[in-house]
């Protein structure tokens, strides 16, 4: 009898939230808000596409931005994808610890901030299959290019998916999930295609406000319908509030699976693998601006986007505790977001967090879209063009650039179409996903900080490390379970043996299947005889003079405010100041300078990178050679800070 | 009745997390150091290591905090 009534109350409360989501789907006010947040974002695009004068302004936007700019781009990048729908769901599910891959990012930075980071920008390392050929050969690096674009291209697919999954319901039935998936392709596409780098940006600026705002807005909201915090918090049991789940009980959702699987596999193939987070970061202005954008967001943002994202299953639980009828105990977690947002908002706000939603998933694809011609260009067309003896401008460069993001678009659609014919969509990917990571994770991990580990060791981890997962797959209980912690493979409420087991603690094995193949070759073979200055930590003295042309002048001056005028006669890249503003600079000739519009809430989108080229006799201005005039986008009578780098 | 959670619940990967990760923490603190990628003597590299090392208590503190708050019944 109780079963009848809960399977009753599960059916009105998934009714009632799809009639309430169709509901607001065909009202005016709905769509004037969504079709209004996509006018925006195209509007974005398509006015910072002005500042696209080369490779370097369409894949880095020019390494010209401060901290905080970037900082906000990558909060919606890391809380694009899915997060708001999966965090809302596991949340839903298994309490406070449902966020808990979003609060243990912090181990991996000393290596970030003072290795991989360095490295990168340094050494102008434009992807990371790039880096692959300098440290080790062509053939690594056409490995990893495979293996990073066949990854970007299904995650473009996913996002294109997932994005089609949410707006499906409440377009109702008349438009078919391709239809949706076209149209949504089409918007990112559009506007990644023409606008690139600074266009991703500046939307995603104005993407992670959105989101952190939607999120927040919704908690109080929920605080409020509770009548509290204390209202809420005391509704809550224990265990739902725990930050942590249990250490290994639950083969579904376990503490020391997640920990392998999320705080160190996912962490350090989120800083140190991820194309679109370091084209992030290479936009910078400064090594320094990079770490600032870094441990910003992971000390403060993430902790913040981990209430955003999760808050709806929070509130969701203490709803169904208080009022089963509102929230059924049945409920489908997936649908848990919409649900709470339908229960909490107007048709007009619900407009708003759809369009939140909406924005999160179109962060992730459209840095991928971008990071993925950044691959194209630099690890497929110029390494081809360059066997063939053919040599290419930067303008060329630029179109096939824009061609290679619509054409990432269109695999990203067949992609979606592809994913769309599995039952269970996130279990393909995942196992997509684990498999090819591990290889990437491990060799840029030992090629960065370990300088023995040589090319046959980097070919091993590819190779054998691959087969090595696929086995664990295939027999995980002779290969995964002796590490396993103790996470049961049986099902504990059926008893029954699981089909996919070890999920989660499975990343270790991957892990130490990669690492260990890499160290046993390295170990076995011998030394590479290659020049590694500068692409290991132990050489960031070597980068950092190979990055300038000649020794760092790291003498501490002060920034100097003045006019400019152009000069037509001065060298490319030069710039010119007096003798006395050279002093308070602490600059001498052939110092790396930074020069910017003075407003800093522009972020560094009116600057230039140049360098010291001698002195002049006119007062407190600067002389700009013609490409650092254009390049940095100044406009007539503002003034400029010109800062000495190094 | 709200029952009190096992040490395996609440504790236990607390200790498994900062341990653990702290390991793979302190690691990396002294390879930065061992490498002179972080050179003490630099001002802005002194003030970066204090960072780091703060963020490895920030986040010790908030989810010992939100442990000791749930538990708190």
């Amino acid at each position: 009898m109780l079963s009848l009534l809960m399977q009753h109350v599960a059916q009105s409360g998934s009714d009632a939230a799809a009639a309430a989501a169709a509901d607001a789907g065909s009202s005016p006010i709905f769509w004037f808000i969504v079709l209004g947040y996509f006018a925006v974002v195209l509007g974005f695009g398509s006015y910072f596409a002005r500042f696209n004068k080369s490779t370097s302004d369409f894949f880095f936007g020019g390494r010209r931005f401060s901290w905080w700019l970037i900082t906000m781009s990558i909060v919606a990048t890391g809380v694009g994808s899915h997060s708001f729908l999966k965090y809302s769901g596991k949340s839903f599910e298994h309490g406070f610890s449902g966020s808990m891959a979003y609060m243990n990012d912090w181990f991996f930075m000393p290596l970030f901030i003072f290795g991989w980071l360095p490295i990168i920008y340094y050494m102008k390392v434009r992807s990371i299959p790039e880096y692959f050929e300098r440290r080790f050969n062509a053939k690594v690096r056409a490995l990893a290019t495979g293996v990073l674009l066949m990854y970007m291209l299904g995650y473009v697919g996913i996002g294109l998916l997932t994005m089609a999954k949410t707006l499906g319901p409440i377009l109702g039935d008349s438009w078919s999930l391709m239809e949706i998936i076209w149209v949504v392709a089409v918007v990112a596409g559009v506007y990644i295609t023409f606008g690139g780098q600074t266009a991703v940006i500046f939307t995603d600026l104005l993407q992670g406000f959105i989101l952190l705002f939607a999120g927040i807005m919704l908690f109080i909201l929920g605080l409020n319908w509770f009548g509290g915090f204390d209202a809420f918090w005391n509704i809550l049991p224990t265990e739902f509030k725990l930050p942590l789940s249990n250490f290994n009980d639950d083969p579904g959702f376990n503490f020391v699976g997640i920990f392998w699987q999320d705080a160190v596999a996912g962490s350090i193939g989120f800083l140190f693998m991820n194309q679109g987070l370091v084209m992030r970061f290479l936009a910078c202005r400064s090594v320094d601006h990079g770490r600032k954008a870094a441990a910003f967001n992971i000390l403060f943002a993430l902790p913040i986007s981990a209430i955003a994202v999760s808050c709806a299953g929070w509130i969701g639980y203490g709803m169904m505790t208080q009022d089963p009828t509102l929230v059924s105990p049945d409920t489908d977690p997936d649908t848990i977001f919409v649900i709470v947002t339908r229960i909490l908002t107007t048709k007009a706000g619900f407009g708003f967090f759809v369009a939140a939603v909406t924005a999160a998933l179109m962060s992730t694809v459209d840095t991928l879209i971008n990071a993925i011609s950044a691959v194209f260009v630099n690890d497929v067309y110029e390494p081809i063009s360059k066997l063939r003896g053919i040599h290419h401008d930067d303008k060329h460069h630029l179109k096939v650039a824009m061609v290679a993001s619509a054409a990432a678009t269109v695999i990203g659609v067949g992609a979606a179409w592809s994913f769309s014919l599995f039952d269970n969509l996130y279990e393909a990917h995942g196992f997509f996903h684990s498999t090819f990571t591990p290889p990437l994770v491990a060799c840029i991990f030992m090629g960065i900080f370990w300088r023995r580990f040589n090319t046959k060791g980097a070919m091993a981890t590819f190779l054998a490390g691959t087969v090595m997962i696929i086995l664990g797959r295939l027999l995980p209980h002779e290969l995964i379970e002796p590490i396993a912690h103790g996470v049961p493979s049986i099902d504990p409420e059926t008893g029954e043996v699981l089909s996919t087991p070890f999920k989660y603690i499975g990343a270790l094995y991957n892990l130490m299947a990669c690492f260990g193949s890499g160290i046993v070759v390295t170990l076995l073979t011998e030394k590479d005889n290659k020049d590694l200055e500068g692409l290991t930590m132990f050489s960031l003295t070597a980068a950092r003079r190979m990055f300038k042309g000649s020794e760092p002048n790291d003498r501490v001056g002060f920034p100097q405010t003045v006019t400019y005028e152009l000069d037509t006669s001065l060298p490319i890249g030069a710039i010119r100041m007096d003798r006395e503003a050279m002093n308070h600079l602490a600059a001498e000739q052939g110092d790396l300078a930074y020069i910017c519009d003075k407003r800093k809430w522009l972020g560094g989108l009116r600057s230039a990178h140049a360098h010291f080229d001698g002195v002049h006799n006119s007062g407190e201005t600067v002389l700009l050679s013609q490409d650092i005039y254009d390049n940095g986008h100044f406009l007539p009578g503002k003034l400029l800070v010109v800062e000495k780098e190094f | 009745m709200d029952e009190f959670p096992d040490f395996d619940r609440s504790w236990l990967p607390y200790i498994y997390l900062y341990g653990v990760g702290g390991i793979f923490f302190l690691g990396g603190m002294l390879l930065i150091f061992k490498s002179k990628a972080c050179d003490w003597k630099r001002a802005s590299h002194r003030r970066w290591a204090k960072v780091l090392i703060f963020g490895y208590f920030w986040y010790a503190a908030i989810h010992g905090v939100l442990i000791y708050s749930a538990l708190n019944i």
